[in-house]
């Protein structure tokens, strides 16, 4: 059987909810210019080649719906023959997708493949449009709350595991601080993808106009901030609580993609493969505290590996809540590596926004283009994911 | 010439500019508001990268000033949204706009100088029919039109509003000496019938007449205070509720408006009553000069005559001014015989409670007779100086100070010869027109004859008829009229001309009573007998508060299922009789229209809210759901209009019907008629009287206009989600318990609110008839009275007025 291999992740700057760059322009627009982009960065590769395409997504509904991995691949300009596929693991569907395009090519099912995710949340609310949990389901505790608001299950990590509210507003304005140090830096250029976006405007006539702006920075960064107006903020999910805006993640729009082909195939057409993902692992966990899924799933996953937490250079944790993130990574036991920046490195979902079924993929760019401007070997990104779940995948540099 | 004001332009943005903008926003009315250009550009302005170029510089204090009117409590728009009627700008660069609109009103600062100069800037660009006013509420008109050409003079007056416009009732209109009569007779009527306010026409004289007389009855009060050595809350307590003052009677509401405001007000008028005979009184006192040097002006200042300060408990603790000393010591809350004695007779109106207060024999009585008898000589001295005759000084008092009666009624109150009898042993100077009078054998101000209203006139010596206002239906006239058509004790039935009847309630806060209901079934046969139409309205300060839930909790303490359940069912059939009379039904909701109040006035075929209502259905307050009928309705309500088809093609009714759910669940209460539009109570197309006075006359007119086609409604059928939407207002639920923005029981009422919205055990997607949304409100108040939270909640309403969290 083939080996896996990823030549290439890209993604697009993430776009802040309602207001950013992203606002004006359809979902499937953002995800079918990143897989242009993507094919672009491989002339040697003919687009027939491109077996199949997953394209993972949280809600696909709406302009999502429709299969948004067919609707993207078509859009792309990808041949009739190349299929096109949707799934959803929440927030970790773009890391999934990467997964199991990866299983497909080694089972040897598929030659070439691109995997990646789309999200627009602009355009499709948290729990979708038409949101419609069963009428038989119980709310007593007797079942599982899958349909739990992110923000309680932020609360109560929060709260039972005494994360302090300085701690977690410690961990917003680091995430912010990386964030911007990184984008001052240039470090984002090479993984990004410009948009050219769609900006709706009222001419100083009256008329309404679509213009086209260009958009390749992250533009959801609050920095400089300060920790004494952190403070101040109030939590939006409870009252008394310690969760908020400053310590969350935001809702953002948003495309990465991954080109991914069996090594013979590279060779063939001679590209360099970037990496692989070498394991991956999801795990369950109480839905009530979604966010301390990557304290399951890290371990799960390094322990199929082999490794400890020392193998690995960088991680990629995802921060849908200071909360969720700082208990997992205190349970990993990996906090001085936090301290140290092996840990979100370039700032995290707190400062660059979560595009949810985006995102894993998302992190996938940062974390391979972060490896190879390092040098390093390992790295692991992982994912907590609404309904109680914990997602790990370890990507080993080629 | 026929004018008509389309578009306004106001003249300044300070807090009162602002206000007035907004306002007349609330009518419907786009505004420009401009204000001068700051004076220079800061260091923070440029770290903005701000220039004296940038716009948001140079029209910043009109910005700023719109941007206070949003976030003004009381507000002063109907809802934020009118925001976007007002375009801000400045002098400068936009006095261009002028030229489109059709009033211009300054509000700039009181200063002589600067209103000349900028309205000679006005009057270079306004077009020649505009009316232009200034709100100024010292300057002479003559002054400020001094320097204007003929046309402006024809065109300009006085027009004074009261701070805060939106609330206060009083609109002093000052005709200049060339002002044409046509512009003063449409710029009342404008201001009556489109602004809603309350007309006094005033003379061109120092503080017009709402602050002439205001300023005395204050100074009076506080020069009385000092005299007779009373203490802040003992003046209070006898200058209060019993004399028709509001609660916070004298030292109370000088804290709210500001000493300052006050003290400017009074100084002004010294200088400028040179020749008034009680001009001393308005010299600023000691005790409020030491109270401007200390800067302690009330509310403002966190200090005044009051200091609210918390106990070493933590329990809030109300200081007052010791003046002797100048320190705050604890207030409380004087008794004296006559105010108690007055209280008794409260539900005999305020003539009665002040007559009382009068013939007192403690320290409240003869405090109350020589602060009235002061006043009253001052007014009487007052006319024609300010103002025509005793009306306009009433109606300012009443509308600009919010004293229940004015001068004049408070003196007929007591009676006439009584009150100079006591002059007399005062030893104060009676005016000679009032010694005329009596000697006439005229011994009242007003005199009611069967012909209408009449007050003496102190010109001609004798009693003139007061005309009335054809577009102001006044019930106890009608009544007095033998235009009775049915009474009970909760409802009367009215004729009010024209072939409609208005229907009147009368309880307690307009409570809904067996009286009540039985009344609009026997209105709604005879209306549909007899009449072309019915008006459903009052001039109750509250249109209706909703079920009175002293009888609920009696029913439930009885165990009597039965009353109960009758009570649900009278009320639901008595408005389903409303809303299919073959005769149309208009609502006239002005005031609180809450519960079983908000439920009476959506089962109309239309209505006519008043600006200032107050309306929702907040049942869940009391542990109940509303079950006369007001979820059905606002179902009704939010699904009503959609094209035929779109429900079986899969409309998404997830956001309509969660917006209704939050209504109920969190018993939100609009704080205007617009937002009552917002919420879903009052349908988007009806129209709002923004005063009280016209509004049983406009809907006496939409009335008329539907009789002449009117059809009943056919029965509707209400699109539902069924189970579905129980799903998903489990889920939410659950988020709001676990957020502790609501209680367990918070969310048993919730749910049974969600069952009823859902339309019962059906699918997605169904139609349901209203009689079965109405068995499912009436199973679900039965349901959540048996509980014993339920009760626990009514029984603290009663108890305390506030709702109960359990």
């Amino acid at each position: 059987m083939s080996d896996a291999v990823i030549i290439e992740a890209v993604r697009s700057p993430g776009g802040r909810y309602k207001r950013g760059g992203l606002a004006g322009t359809r979902g499937d627009e953002i995800g079918i210019q990143v897989m242009k982009g993507l094919l672009a960065r491989v002339p040697a590769l003919k687009p027939e080649d491109v077996d199949d395409v997953i394209v993972g997504c949280s809600f696909p509904e709406a302009e999502q719906g429709m299969n948004y991995g067919r609707v993207i691949a078509m859009g792309a300009g990808l041949p009739i023959t190349t299929s096109g596929m949707t799934i959803n693991r929440f927030c970790s569907s773009g890391l999934q997708s990467i997964a199991d395009a990866t299983a497909k090519i080694r089972a040897g099912w598929s030659e070439v493949m691109i995997a990646g995710g789309c999200e627009t949340m602009s355009h499709i609310p948290m729990g979708g449009s038409i949101f419609r949990p069963s009428p038989e389901w119980a709310f007593d505790g007797t079942m599982p709350n899958v349909y739990v608001d992110m923000g309680i299950t932020a609360e109560n990590v929060a709260a039972n595991y005494n994360i302090s509210r300085e701690d977690m507003d410690k961990f917003g304005l680091e995430s912010n601080r990386r964030a911007y140090e990184a984008i001052k830096a240039g470090k984002f250029k090479e993984e990004i993808i410009p948009i050219s976006a769609y900006k709706y405007k009222v001419l100083q006539n009256g008329k309404r106009v679509r213009e086209k702006v260009v958009f390749d920075t992250d533009d959801g960064v609050r920095w400089p901030s300060k920790l004494e107006v952190m403070a101040k903020l109030k939590s939006p999910f409870k009252q008394g609580g310690t969760v908020t805006a400053a310590s969350s993640s935001q809702m953002t729009d948003g495309a990465a993609f991954c080109l991914l082909m069996t090594v013979e195939k590279a060779k063939a057409i001679g590209v360099k493969p970037l990496a692989r993902l070498a394991y991956f692992a999801v795990a369950g966990c109480k839905a009530e505290e979604m966010g301390v899924g990557p304290a399951y799933a890290i371990p799960k996953v390094l322990k199929m590996a082999g490794l400890t937490t020392k193998d690995i250079d960088v991680y990629e944790i995802n921060e849908a809540f200071a909360s969720q993130a700082l208990y997992s990574i205190r349970v990993v036991g990996i906090e001085d590596r936090l301290n140290a920046g092996d840990i979100n490195p370039n700032g995290g979902a707190i400062a660059l926004g979560h595009p949810l079924g985006c995102t894993g993929a998302k992190l996938t760019a940062q974390l391979l283009h972060e490896l190879k401007r390092r040098k390093a070997k390992r790295g692991i990104v992982s994912m907590c994911i609404g309904g109680g779940m914990g997602a790990a995948g370890i990507y080993e540099m080629l | 010439m026929a004018y008509e004001i389309k578009k306004a332009a106001v003249l300044g943005a300070g807090v009162m500019g602002a206000t007035i903008a907004a306002h007349l926003t609330n009518a419907g009315i786009e505004c420009v508001l401009l204000d001068i250009i700051p004076f220079e550009l800061t260091e923070a302005d440029k770290a903005q990268g701000l220039t004296e170029k940038s716009p948001a510089w140079r029209n910043r204090f009109a910005a700023n000033g719109l941007a206070g009117v949003v976030k003004s409590k009381p507000a002063g728009f109907f809802t934020k949204k009118n925001a976007s009627m007002i375009k801000t700008g400045n002098f400068e660069d936009n006095l261009g706009w002028l030229a489109g609109v059709d009033w211009v009103i300054e509000v700039v600062i009181e200063n002589l100088k600067i209103k000349q100069e900028l309205f000679a800037k006005v009057e270079k660009v306004v077009r020649p029919d505009c009316i232009v006013t200034t709100n100024t509420s010292g300057i002479p008109i003559k002054d400020i039109t001094a320097k204007f050409g003929p046309k402006l003079k024809e065109h300009f007056l006085g027009t004074h509003f009261f701070n805060p416009p939106r609330y206060m009732k009083l609109l002093e209109i000052i005709p200049g000496q060339q002002t044409k009569p046509d512009v003063v007779a449409y710029m009342t009527r404008f201001c009556e019938q489109v602004l809603g306010k309350g007309i006094v026409i005033c003379k061109d004289v120092p503080n017009f007449v709402g602050n002439r007389i205001g300023s005395f009855d204050i100074s009076n009060a506080i020069r009385l205070t000092v005299d007779k050595n009373l203490k802040i809350d003992e003046a209070d307590a006898i200058i209060g509720k019993a004399l028709g003052r509001t609660g916070m009677a004298i030292f109370g509401t000088l804290d709210l408006v500001g000493l300052d405001t006050a003290h400017h007000v009074s100084s002004n008028l010294y200088a400028a009553v040179p020749d008034d005979e009680m001009r001393e009184i308005f010299a600023p006192s000691e005790l409020m000069n030491k109270m401007m040097e200390l800067k302690w002006l009330g509310n403002k200042t966190k200090q005044g005559f009051y200091k609210k300060t918390k106990d070493a408990k933590g329990k809030k603790a109300k200081l007052m001014l010791d003046y002797h000393t100048m320190e705050y010591v604890p207030a409380g809350k004087p008794k004296f015989a006559t105010v108690s004695d007055a209280k008794k007779k409260s539900d005999d109106g305020v003539a009665a409670t002040i007559k009382v207060m009068f013939n007192g024999t403690d320290i409240a009585g003869e405090i109350t007779r020589e602060y009235l008898c002061n006043n009253f000589i001052y007014a009487a001295n007052r006319v024609p100086e300010i103002c025509d005759n005793i009306i306009g000084i009433d109606n300012a008092m009443k509308w600009g100070y919010n004293h229940q009666l004015g001068p004049f009624e408070t003196w007929d109150a007591i009676g006439v010869r009584e009150a100079v009898e006591v002059m007399k042993k005062l030893k104060l100077k009676i005016p000679k027109k009032i010694e005329e009078m009596l000697k006439k054998g005229c011994e009242t101000f007003y005199e009611k004859k069967e012909d209408g209203l009449y007050f003496y006139d102190f010109e001609k010596k004798g009693y003139v008829k007061l005309e009335p206002n054809p577009r102001i239906i006044l019930l106890p006239d009608l009544k007095a009229q033998n235009k009775l058509i049915r009474k009970n004790g909760s409802a009367s039935l009215i004729d009010i001309g024209d072939g409609v009847a208005c229907l009147e309630f009368h309880t307690k806060m307009n409570a809904v009573d067996d009286g009540m209901i039985e009344m609009i079934f026997a209105a709604c046969d005879i209306v549909e007998k007899d009449f072309v139409g019915m008006v459903v309205g009052s001039h109750a300060t509250n249109f209706s508060v909703g079920a009175n839930i002293f009888k609920v909790l009696l029913a439930i303490q009885k165990g009597d299922w039965d009353i109960l359940e009758t009570l649900v069912a009278d009320l639901q059939n008595a408005n389903m009789r409303m809303k299919y009379l073959s005769k149309p039904v208009v609502s006239a909701p002005a005031g609180l229209a809450l519960g079983g109040g908000c439920e009476m006035a959506m089962h109309a075929a239309k209505c006519q809210p008043c600006g200032e209502t107050y309306i929702g259905l907040v049942e869940v307050g009391v542990g109940v759901i509303p079950a006369g009928g007001g979820c059905k309705e606002l179902m009704v309500r939010v699904t009503e209009g959609l094209p035929d088809g779109v429900i079986d093609a899969g409309l998404n009714l997830q956001h309509v019907y969660t917006k209704a759910f939050e209504n109920i669940a969190m018993a939100k209460v609009s704080t205007s008629a617009v937002e009552g539009m917002e919420l879903g109570y009052i349908r988007k197309t009806e129209n709002i009287s923004l005063g009280r006075d016209q509004q049983l006359w406009d809907a006496k007119q939409v009335a008329l206009g539907l009789a002449k086609f009117y059809r009943k409604p056919r029965p509707v059928m209400i699109p539902v989600m069924g189970e579905n939407f129980r799903g998903m207002t489990d889920a939410i639920l659950y988020n709001m318990r676990q957020g502790n923005f609501a209680s367990d029981y918070d969310v048993h009422v919730s749910r049974k609110v969600a069952h009823i919205l859902s339309g019962g055990d059906c699918a997605e997607g169904t139609l349901v008839t209203e009689e079965e949304i109405l068995a499912l409100e009436k199973e679900a108040f039965l349901s959540l009275c048996g509980e014993k939270k339920t009760q626990d909640r009514i029984m603290h309403m009663l108890n305390t007025g506030k709702p109960l969290r359990n």
